[in-house]
C-alpha cells in the first residue's frame, strides 16, 4: 500500500474537534482498526486538538493543522499549532509548564489528563517545537491487520 | 445559560442535548450527546449551575453517551468533590466500555463512585 496523506485545517474552536473526530472515527475504522483502538484514536485526537485550541492559539481564526498519513504499517497523525503568541505561554510544550503539568497530575485532579492519556494510549508519539512558534504533536497508531 | 428543568430537553447555544429529572429529592442529567470539549463546556455549565441552585444529590446517567475526554471526566470529578464538600454527592451511571476505560486510565473511577444501572446509582444515595 503506498502512503497516503490527508489534511485538514479546522478553526481554533473547541466546536471543530467533534466533526474531525467523527471523521477519524471513519477513517480508522474503514482502515480495519478494532472498536477500542478506534475509540482510543478519537479520544487521543480530541485530546491533542483540545490543547492546540485551547494552549496553543492565539485566537479562533488562526486554526489548527492536521496531517494525517496512511500506510500499511500505520496511521500517523501530526496537529500543528501556532502558539498562543504571549511571551509567558508562547509555547504550551515549554518543559518548564509540560513537566509542571505532568508532576501536578492526579485522578482528583480536574485538568492535565490529555498529555497522560496521548501517551497512555498512542503506539508512539513525540511532540516538538515548531517553527510557527506552536508545538507539533505527532502520533502513531499501527494497523492491526 | 438558560436551561428548562425537569424532565424538558436543555436546548444550549447549540445543538448538543441534555436532559434533567428529578427522582426522589435526586436531580438525574442524562446527557445526549458525545463530551468532546465543547459539550464537556456546556455539561460545566450545567453542573455549575446545579451547585448554584444548592442541588447537593446528582446522578449523571451516561447511557447515551459513546465518547468522553478528559475535560470532561474533570468536570464531573470537578462538581462531585464540591458536592461532598456540602454532604451532598455526585454519582456516575451506565458507561460504555471505552467510557470505563477512560475513567480508568485517568484513574477518575476511584474518586466519583459509577453505577451499571441509574436505579442502582439512585439506591445508593
Amino acid at each position: 500500500m503506498e502512503k497516503a496523506y490527508i489534511e485538514l485545517k479546522i478553526p481554533s474552536t473547541v466546536f471543530y474537534i467533534e466533526p474531525v473526530r467523527a471523521f477519524i472515527g471513519n477513517l480508522t475504522q474503514s482502515l480495519g482498526f478494532s472498536r477500542k483502538r478506534v475509540a482510543d484514536i478519537q479520544l487521543v485526537l480530541d485530546e491533542i486538538c483540545s490543547n492546540a485550541i485551547n494552549h496553543g492559539s492565539a485566537n479562533a481564526t488562526v486554526g489548527i493543522k492536521l496531517q494525517i498519513c496512511i500506510d500499511s504499517e500505520a496511521l500517523e497523525i501530526l496537529v500543528r499549532d501556532t502558539g498562543r503568541g504571549d511571551t509567558r505561554e508562547h509555547n504550551w510544550l515549554a518543559l518548564e509548564r509540560l513537566s509542571e503539568i505532568e508532576a501536578k497530575r492526579a485522578p482528583s485532579n480536574e485538568r492535565g489528563h490529555g498529555i497522560f492519556i496521548v501517551r497512555s494510549l498512542a503506539d508512539a508519539h513525540e511532540m516538538a517545537s515548531n517553527e510557527a512558534g506552536g508545538t507539533d504533536v505527532r502520533v502513531i497508531f499501527h494497523r492491526e491487520n | 445559560m438558560t436551561y428548562f428543568n425537569l424532565g424538558k430537553v436543555i436546548f444550549m447555544d447549540s445543538a448538543k442535548l441534555m436532559s434533567i429529572r428529578e427522582d426522589s429529592g435526586v436531580k438525574i442529567i442524562e446527557i445526549k450527546t458525545d463530551l468532546s470539549s465543547y459539550a464537556a463546556s456546556d455539561l460545566r455549565k450545567v453542573l455549575e449551575g446545579l451547585l448554584a441552585e444548592k442541588i447537593d444529590k446528582v446522578v449523571v446517567n451516561l447511557s447515551q453517551v459513546s465518547h468522553i475526554n478528559s475535560t470532561a471526566v474533570g468536570a464531573l470529578v470537578g462538581v462531585a468533590k464540591r458536592l461532598r464538600q456540602n454532604g451532598g454527592d455526585l454519582k456516575i451511571c451506565a458507561l460504555a466500555d471505552n467510557l470505563t476505560r477512560t475513567f480508568n486510565l485517568i484513574g477518575a473511577s476511584s474518586v466519583v463512585e459509577i453505577y451499571e444501572s441509574e436505579k442502582s446509582a439512585l439506591a445508593a444515595f
